[in-house]
């Protein structure tokens, strides 16, 4: 069982890896918004699977606390002047 | 393995696949709101999945009431970090949305 | 164990390799989104390192805190300087390389010294931990941040009372509402503040109650505070007031001030200065720390001598 909980936390963290493509790449800035996503949700996942595998419940309240901070992050990014000027992708970048 | 230990395994199996492919909407898709739109619902489905593999593992119920919590709330902050995000993209491009 | 293996060497790969996009990337924007997921990916790092009190911590003051008032200040130099928005700083780029070498080095040396360390009982970290009873608690880490190095603990609050004098003192005087406050806002906003911030009350209380014997206490809850409080603010339900009121000054100054005061009292009662009666204390200390640490976090954030409902 604990083969399977390595293995699927591997699995998640390659995911995380590969998910930073995007916000490395953009274009836009919601598109680097979208890693606070990804990543909310990924990392709540592994800590849950690691608390099985290391045998750590605290580890349970550390992904609730991820939870509630990802609802204010994601606030915090859109809090951003929204500027109906012009279509700014590149100076974005 | 018990049986309880394969159909965990099963179900964490299937949220990494929803993972996957969330991740491969996120990366493959034209864009913003096409991935958003897979990136939640992939992972809020896979995040369950998880959830509940770990569910069947777990000692108590405690346990369990704790990982529902968890899972809601991951629901809560995807749900609402979408349509924040979307409205930003919509609105910085000079466009409505109400 | 090969498999934890590959877990540990993923982190620490994605750790460097966010670093380096952090401080090399070519936009500011994009390098505050890879910090705050540099910060969650750390706190897994402290996860794998089985120190779940430090993961809370990084999450909720490193990536969460911060990376909100890191975005705050992008915004605000944004409105100042709208025509350098894509710019970052490109300081002296010939000391990168110097700076780098150093900084290995000296990891490297920290890292050598560690493994240089005698094993067991003579370490400090053996010592207190077969004190631990006699703390009142059973948690480790709030044994040592309460109990063995209060004097640390007291003198933190005392940094974070000056740093947030600090901002006071350099505040542009007119009061800026972070929030925004020109678009309409979805009504989806007023439903997540409803459960969230309820939530991070509870949360907040559980992780100082849990403190003395899971990993949790003061100032982790206080920062879950300061992040509901970030929300508020964020949505303009929490505005800046022009003067600190006078409950908000003595919520600033109640943990340094039950602290000390209860380190006196004991003091004058005969015993050694900042040691605490018993579990009681513990809570109550750690009780007025915890709002002392969420306050001016929050003021840090509005950028505010003090915060009020918005119906005020």
């Amino acid at each position: 069982m604990n083969t399977a909980l390595s293995l699927a936390v591997i699995f998640l963290i390659i995911n995380l890896a590969a998910g930073l493509v995007r916000v490395a790449r953009g274009p836009s800035p919601e598109d680097r918004m979208l890693a606070a996503l990804l990543f909310g949700s990924t990392t709540v996942a592994v800590l849950l699977i690691l608390a099985q595998l290391m045998e750590i419940p605290a580890l349970r309240d550390v992904a609730l606390l991820f939870g509630l901070l990802a609802a204010i992050i994601s606030v915090a990014f859109v809090a951003l002047p929204a500027d109906h000027d012009r279509d700014e992708e590149d100076s974005w970048r | 393995m018990s049986v309880l230990e394969i159909v965990s395994t099963g179900l964490l199996a299937a949220g990494c696949f929803f993972y996957l492919a969330g991740t491969i909407g996120l990366l493959r898709f034209p864009d913003v709101h096409s991935r958003l739109h897979a990136l939640t619902k992939a992972d809020n489905v896979g995040l369950f999945l998880v959830c509940l593999a770990l569910t069947l593992l777990g000692e108590s119920l405690r346990v369990a009431l704790l990982l529902l919590l968890i899972w809601l709330l991951g629901l809560l902050a995807a749900t609402v970090s979408c349509h924040l995000i979307a409205r930003h993209s919509i609105r910085r491009k000079g466009g409505r949305s109400g | 164990m090969g498999i934890s293996l590959v877990i540990d060497v993923l982190l620490a790969l994605g750790l460097v390799g966010l670093a380096l996009q952090v401080v090399a990337g070519p936009s500011l924007f994009r390098s505050i989104v890879l910090f705050v997921v540099f910060g969650l990916v750390m706190a897994l790092a402290w996860a794998r390192l089985h120190a779940p009190d430090l993961a809370m911590a990084e999450a909720a003051i490193g990536a969460g805190i911060t990376g909100a008032l890191l975005l705050m200040t992008y915004r605000r130099l944004v409105e100042l300087n709208p025509e350098k928005r894509g710019e970052t700083y490109l300081g002296s780029r010939w000391l990168a390389a110097p700076v780098g070498v150093l900084t290995g080095v000296l990891v490297g040396l920290i890292g050598w010294a560690a493994l240089q360390l005698p094993p067991g009982d003579t370490t400090a970290g053996t010592l207190a931990r077969d004190a631990l009873d006699e703390t009142g608690v059973s948690n480790p880490v709030t044994g040592v941040l309460l109990v063995f190095r209060g004097y640390d603990t007291l003198l933190e609050m005392g940094v974070l009372l000056l740093a947030f004098l600090g901002a006071r003192a350099v505040a542009s005087g007119r009061a800026h509402s972070p929030g925004t406050s020109e678009v309409s806002e979805p009504a989806l906003v007023g439903a997540l503040l409803s459960l969230v911030v309820p939530l991070t009350i509870l949360v907040g209380i559980y992780l100082l109650r849990a403190g003395g014997h899971a990993p949790g206490g003061a100032f982790q809850a206080g920062a879950v505070l300061a992040a509901g409080g970030v929300l508020l603010s964020l949505t303009g339900r929490l505005v800046p007031t022009d003067h600190t009121p006078l409950v908000q000054r003595l919520v600033l100054v109640l943990g340094l001030l039950v602290f000390s005061g209860m380190g006196l009292f004991m003091l004058f009662a005969g015993s050694a200065m900042l040691s605490l009666p018993g579990t009681w204390a513990i809570y109550l200390v750690e009780t007025a720390l915890m709002i002392s640490i969420a306050l001016p976090l929050a003021l840090l954030f509005a950028q505010a001598p003090g915060l009020k409902g918005r119906g005020h």
